[in-house]
């Protein structure tokens, strides 16, 4: 397989995969400005903003926080680098390039979901129409991933997903940083309902609402979310999870065993502490700082496949 | 006039009786669902043109619904045509660039083949593999009567259009599977496959790999034929390559892998002669891969088609194809040229000035339908504006008389009417030769247009050639 191509597999899945995550969180933000609080009517947008990393790029476009902006910018801005329409647009842009080296049905989910966002995009849009528009963009994603399921066993499909759980590492990684607060164990406020809020928005960001509680009896509590999101291994996006599917698909390619080698070894610590760490030692160590180890090390991960195997 | 469905006003040709029944029974409605359908697949697949324009969405080409049929005894003679066309051109490159016993035997007068841009000097001595130069031909067709073919052009070059070929008959297929029932429509979907045999049946000399590893070299997805690249390649099931992927070493050609470093035995190249090595053709080019021209010349690597094959395609070449037919093969020509004017020739400038009113006029080295002239439609203020054109830079220009292109019957606004059409069929030769069992029918949708080219309003049809 071509080096580049390659590199656009994997850039593919990061892509569809942030596009799911942006609607997610704007998802998120809608439902929260739904819900009133003291002051009003809660403001989760600044937070939606952090955890989708565009805080920066939103703030020297629009002088103040509104729904209508933060929608626009998130969902269809061509400046936000991870703007829904521009990870669909970079995700068919790619897939035009290594079509031939996945299925049709993988070419015609990516292309149809770019066909339908230049019409959307073309459409002028209300408040409320967002709901339609997230769920629209993770379908389509779903479609997606589920076309995967015909490719080959071979490179180019572990190729794809690594992009893909190095992107869910990040991005929930990411996302846990901007709310770990909302773990720490604080008396004052636990059971509150601004506690049981945060959590909930923590959940459905990461599509874990309906899962957690599954996987979780009795009470809902701080600890028991972190184990959730952190060390759980059924949990489709937890860190562990991902950490350990980045690994799966890294030892199953069978190119350059020796670049492979490379990057295992840098790895491997993070993947035995995961698995084998206790939540309350994460807790006590600093949940706060262990995050932001952690989306170093998923960085330099990526900085390693890049330069073992794209360049 | 000549139409391809109708014998006379009320006698429809036989084998087009049955699309005559099938069109009967189709209502607008069916029509206007079956145009939308096949628009949104096009789309969906992305068979479309990159236009210039960033924010411009993509262009799709205009799809007719009503086939274009060839009965088998027409198609016979076209393949033979074409097959005998093919093998001139390629004996006459091969000529060119060793012994030019053409030259010799006063038939081509030397400077209109060694002072042209598309000669390519580095290729003289060389011969590639079985001596073909252009393993892959598309011949332009123009039909006036029941046994009237005209070749219009030979594309020697990288010619372009046989994804639509293919995808014309997918989509028709997929929309009337009962049209292929009742219809003995012979299959073209092994293109590919004879592509891919083709390339590697023109192996070069120090390959030992068996199965020779090709390569499709695309510019990149700005190209307007990127569709196609990816699509060949796909379809070949052979690496899609731009020339970044693609490395020199020693004297072998090979590609950046994640395996590291893979030998290439053939490139099908779509990108252009001066883009192929800066250190032979253009030094300014930042695509392209230094060296490849050393490589190839001692045989490590085939490029298909052959650096400088462009010179059999040219206009001023076109004119010599039925001598090179007599000259090369012991043939008479099967297919005619268009009567040429030369304007280069005083006395044939002298004639096209005179007559210009009825000719068409073309630039020597324009395409895409861009930079011509079609005397009887034209108003007066073009025509000066050629004559002029015309005086100054006469090398520039041939002319040929205004053909009438054969008409068929295409569906404009849920009605059915006469439009013009011509004809790309395209031809491989490597171990053997053969043609595609149909081609591209490109239709003018303006009412009374010659002009067929995508770029100018044309469309395009599915092909069909019934099994014997």
């Amino acid at each position: 397989m071509l080096s580049r191509t390659a590199e656009y597999l994997y850039w593919i899945s990061r892509y569809m995969e942030r596009a799911e995550t942006t609607a997610r969180l704007l998802d998120v933000g809608y439902r929260m400005s739904l819900f009133p609080n003291p002051s009003g009517y809660n403001n989760e947008w600044e937070s939606v903003l952090s955890a989708a990393g565009a805080i920066e790029g939103y703030k020297n476009k629009y002088d103040t926080i509104e729904q209508k902006n933060v929608e626009d910018y998130l969902f269809f801005d061509e400046s936000n680098p991870s703007s829904v329409y521009n990870c669909i647009l970079n995700a068919r842009n790619n897939a035009l390039v290594v079509r031939t080296s996945f299925t049709p049905e993988s070419w015609l989910a990516i292309n149809k979901t770019y066909q339908e966002i230049l019409n959307l995009k073309e459409k002028k849009f209300t408040k409320s129409d967002l709901p339609d528009l997230t769920e629209w963009t993770i379908e389509q994603v779903n479609l997606f991933r589920g076309s995967l399921s015909s490719l080959l066993r071979n490179d180019g499909y572990n190729f794809l997903f690594l992009g893909l759980f190095i992107e869910r590492a990040d991005n929930s990684a990411r996302l846990l940083d901007v709310k770990y607060f909302v773990l720490l164990p604080k008396p004052q406020y636990v059971g509150g309902n601004i506690d049981n809020m945060q959590w909930s928005i923590l959940l459905r960001s990461l599509s874990s609402f309906r899962a957690f509680r599954w996987a979780y009896d009795g009470n809902i509590t701080a600890t028991k979310i972190a184990d959730f999101l952190v060390l759980n291994n059924n949990c489709p996006r937890s860190l562990s999870f991902c950490i350990q599917n980045i690994v799966k698909h890294l030892t199953n390619l069978t190119c350059s065993p020796e670049k492979v080698r490379r990057i295992y070894n840098n790895l491997k610590d993070l993947n035995t502490k995961i698995q084998e760490e206790k939540i309350e030692t994460i807790v006590e160590y600093g949940l706060h700082q262990f995050v932001t180890q952690f989306i170093r090390k998923i960085s330099s991960v990526d900085n390693e496949i890049h330069k073992e195997f794209f360049n | 006039m000549f139409n391809e469905m109708y014998q006379s006003e009320s006698v429809i040709r036989n084998h087009y009786n049955n699309i005559n029944d099938w069109l009967d029974q189709m209502t607008s409605k069916v029509i206007l669902e079956k145009n939308a359908e096949a628009e949104t697949h096009f789309r969906n697949i992305g068979i479309t043109f990159s236009t210039n324009n960033e924010t411009a969405r993509e262009r799709i080409i205009p799809f007719d619904l009503i086939p274009r049929i060839f009965t088998y005894t027409e198609w016979l003679r076209l393949e033979r045509g074409v097959i005998q066309r093919a093998k001139a051109l390629n004996a006459f490159l091969a000529d060119i660039y060793n012994q030019g016993e053409i030259i010799k035997a006063n038939i081509i007068p030397k400077e209109i083949i060694y002072k042209k841009k598309s000669f390519e000097p580095s290729m003289f001595g060389f011969s590639p593999p079985r001596d073909i130069y252009s393993p892959i031909i598309g011949i332009d067709l123009v039909r006036t009567g029941p046994n009237d073919y005209f070749v219009l052009e030979d594309n020697c070059r990288t010619p372009s259009g046989v994804s639509y070929m293919l995808e014309n008959r997918e989509i028709m297929m997929r929309m009337f599977p009962d049209l292929f029932h009742n219809n003995r429509v012979t299959p073209i979907d092994d293109y590919p496959t004879r592509l891919l045999q083709t390339l590697m049946s023109l192996a070069p000399i120090k390959c030992e790999n068996p199965e020779p590893v090709c390569v499709l070299l695309t510019p990149g997805p700005l190209n307007s034929a990127y569709y196609e690249h990816s699509f060949l390649s796909d379809q070949m099931g052979i690496e899609m390559v731009e020339s970044t992927d693609l490395f020199v070493e020693g004297k072998y050609l090979y590609m950046k892998t994640v395996d590291g470093p893979k030998r290439v035995d053939v490139v099908y190249r779509r990108i252009d002669d001066d883009f192929l090595d800066p250190l032979c053709f253009n030094p300014q080019s930042v695509i392209g891969i230094p060296g490849i021209m050393d490589v190839y010349r001692t045989g490590g690597v085939n490029i298909c088609s052959a650096p400088g094959a462009g010179i059999a395609d040219d206009k001023a070449i076109y004119i010599y194809v039925p001598e090179m037919i007599k000259f090369y093969l012991g043939e008479q020509p099967i297919l005619d040229n268009v009567e040429t004017w030369n304007c280069e020739k005083e006395q044939e400038l002298k004639y096209v000035l005179d007559n210009i009113n009825e000719l068409v006029v073309k630039e020597v080295d324009g395409s895409g339908g861009y930079g011509m002239l079609i005397g009887p439609k034209s108003s007066k203020s073009s025509i000066d504006e050629f004559k002029t054109k015309l005086s100054t830079n006469p090398k520039g220009y041939i002319a040929q008389p205004l053909l009438d292109l054969s008409f068929s019957p295409t569906l404009i606004k849920n009605q059915v009417e006469g439009r013009r059409v011509d004809l790309r069929p395209f031809c491989l030769i490597g171990e053997q030769a053969q043609l595609s069992s149909g081609g591209l029918t490109r239709v003018a949708m303006n009412e009374g247009s010659f002009v067929v080219n995508s770029s100018q309003g044309g469309g395009v049809k599915d092909t069909w050639v019934l099994a014997e």
